[in-house]
């Protein structure tokens, strides 16, 4: 909606050389690569050196296998798990962020911040000295005399969710953050001032009012939570597998590249297939009768 | 009455997890910085003694010392790169209504949720056919592609901001458009430029999920170097290695926090 009046005299169109480094970039950095990976996906054999052919060899050995079918299952339900921690977890911090004062928001938003931008490799290293044998969850449980001896609480299921949900949780407090900004809090008090209380106002004016951000903070949770494999490799263990760690001792150990290529393109469609239902189901509808600025 | 007592169980619930959240969010960092100045030789907390035993292995180490050049190097260059070709891309996308510009905008985002693996494993197979692959060049390529979309978004988000008038202006007074770049544009967007760096440096300083594709071989940078250690074993020159990357990160955001406020760093 800018004006033409911003074009300068002439209104050549100079701004197209403009877009053609970053967007050969992508082009042949981003978008061909996925292509390449579709493509090796449907090789023959366990190589990509002299392959060739069209086969669906290597789908079929993941979808014939119950063990791949299993971690594909239960990839997914970590990543719905992540998910609705972090928006569990998320919504309140994201909320009280938008309305605080700005002077009093900065400290908060550096720590939302600084995990988020901190490497990854990290962050769990991080998780795995506070979850040790003796780290401070340990002496602080043994302590307080919860259990008689440290306990092993890293390789396994719910140390995995933690550190996903903990990783990718300043992508929904700030995802909720935006949303809570645009929504005028006149909007509350008249709530409030028709005597709703502070629960009602929070479930018939806030939530659905946020949705939007909700749906996609959800969504790029998802799409980066089914794909994850640092966090499953050091954390889960052997007993604690996602899809992401198969796919990456396929193709950096093993070598079998059309099978890590097969596997990386299931995950991509599940992440994409999932936002694709939301976006249908929800998000359109939703925004489409709603005009928030 | 019932909805106030219910109001203020909300309340108080909503304190409690908010309080949690924030602690979560940080400790690990505050675990690993505080770790890495035992005098033990195993990670226990708390730690036993002080010492910089830890750090001065570190620094004897090349081949910690070596990723850290590779990573503090190749974040400077994808940098620098992706600021210059995401303000062009940002200028374009925000000042000229052509149609598609919806679409390059998504294009510009859209590493963002393309999976790590997809991407190290097809640019790791481009890279072999182009004679690319272990190369620095290939590694530089793949950071300048996850930083893009940072960089893209935070200056978008400048320029939006931006007050056209002063252009305007500077244009009424003959200035040549070179002229009123150089002198009105840029500066005004200082700022938003210097968030968006700061963002496109730390994410690539700290990248392991495709840095560990594209560096199999030499290219080994700090993160994907403590990843490759913390398999073999957990020990305290990790927590230095880490406790250094958390220095960088922190001072990096602080930077951009002092400049331009931390709204403006996301």
């Amino acid at each position: 909606m800018k004006s033409s009046a911003a074009e300068p005299e002439g209104g050549k169109k100079y701004w197209l050389p403009l877009l053609a480094p970053a967007s050969l970039t992508l082009l042949v950095f981003l978008l061909i690569p996925a292509g390449i990976v579709l493509r090796i996906s449907f090789y023959p054999g366990s190589t990509t050196i002299g392959a060739e052919g069209y086969s669906l060899a290597q789908y079929g050995k993941f979808f014939g296998d119950s063990l791949y079918l299993s971690v594909l299952g239960e990839t997914i339900s970590y990543a719905l798990i992540v998910c609705l921690g972090c928006l569990v977890l998320g919504f309140p911090v994201g909320y009280s962020l938008a309305r605080h004062p700005p002077a009093k928001r900065r400290l908060r938003m550096l720590m939302v911040i600084v995990p988020l931008t901190l490497s990854l490799v990290v962050v769990v290293f991080g998780w795995l000295v506070l979850l040790g044998r003796h780290g401070l969850v340990n002496n602080l449980l043994v302590a307080l005399g919860i259990v008689s001896s440290p306990q092993q609480l890293l390789f396994n299921r719910t140390a995995v969710v933690i550190v996903l949900i903990q990783q990718f949780l300043p992508f929904m407090i700030l995802s909720v953050m935006n949303v809570v900004m645009q929504i005028d809090p006149v909007l509350e008090q008249a709530s409030t001032s028709l005597r709703a209380n502070r629960a009602r106002t929070f479930f018939k004016v806030i939530i659905p009012l946020s949705t939007p951000g909700i749906l996609a903070g959800l969504s790029l949770i998802f799409v980066m939570a089914v794909s994850a494999f640092v966090t499953p490799r050091l954390v889960g263990g052997p007993r604690a597998q996602m899809v992401g760690g198969f796919i990456y001792d396929q193709i950096l150990s093993t070598s079998n590249w059309p099978f890590g290529a097969a596997m990386a393109f299931i995950l991509l469609a599940v992440g994409f297939g999932l936002m694709a239902v939301l976006n249908a189901t929800i998000i359109r509808p939703l925004t489409r009768g709603l005009h928030v600025r | 009455m019932f909805g106030d007592a219910v109001g203020r169980i909300m309340a108080a619930v909503g304190k409690l997890v908010r309080a949690l959240v924030y602690l979560a969010l940080i400790l690990p960092a505050v675990i690993v910085v505080a770790t890495s100045f035992t005098s033990g030789d195993a990670m226990r907390f708390p730690p036993t003694g002080f010492s910089l035993r830890w750090y001065y292995a570190f620094w004897e180490s090349s081949l910690f010392i070596d990723s850290l050049t590779l990573s503090l190097k190749v974040a400077a260059l994808a940098t620098v790169l992706s600021l210059l070709f995401g303000f062009a891309a940002a200028f374009a996308i925000e000042r000229h209504d052509f149609s598609g510009r919806e679409l390059m905008r998504g294009f510009m985002l859209s590493p963002l949720l393309i999976p790590a693996v997809v991407l190290g494993l097809g640019l790791m197979q481009l890279q072999v056919w182009i004679g690319l692959s272990q190369t620095f060049l290939g590694l530089l390529i793949g950071h300048v592609v996850v930083t893009l979309p940072y960089v893209v978004r935070t200056l978008s988000a400048g320029m939006v901001l931006f007050d056209r008038n002063l252009e305007q202006a500077a244009m009424s007074l003959r200035a040549t458009p070179a002229t009123v770049l150089r002198t009105v544009t840029i500066p005004l967007l200082v700022p938003a430029i210097i968030s968006a760096g700061v963002f496109a440096f730390v994410t690539s300083f700290g990248n392991v999920s495709l840095s560990v594709f594209l560096g199999a071989g030499g290219n080994v940078t700090l993160p994907v170097q403590v990843l490759a250690y913390v398999e073999q074993t957990v020990d305290p020159l990790v927590a230095a290695v880490s406790s250094v990357v958390i220095v960088f990160t922190l001072v990096a955001i602080l930077i951009a926090d002092r400049i331009s406020g931390p709204k403006s760093i996301i």
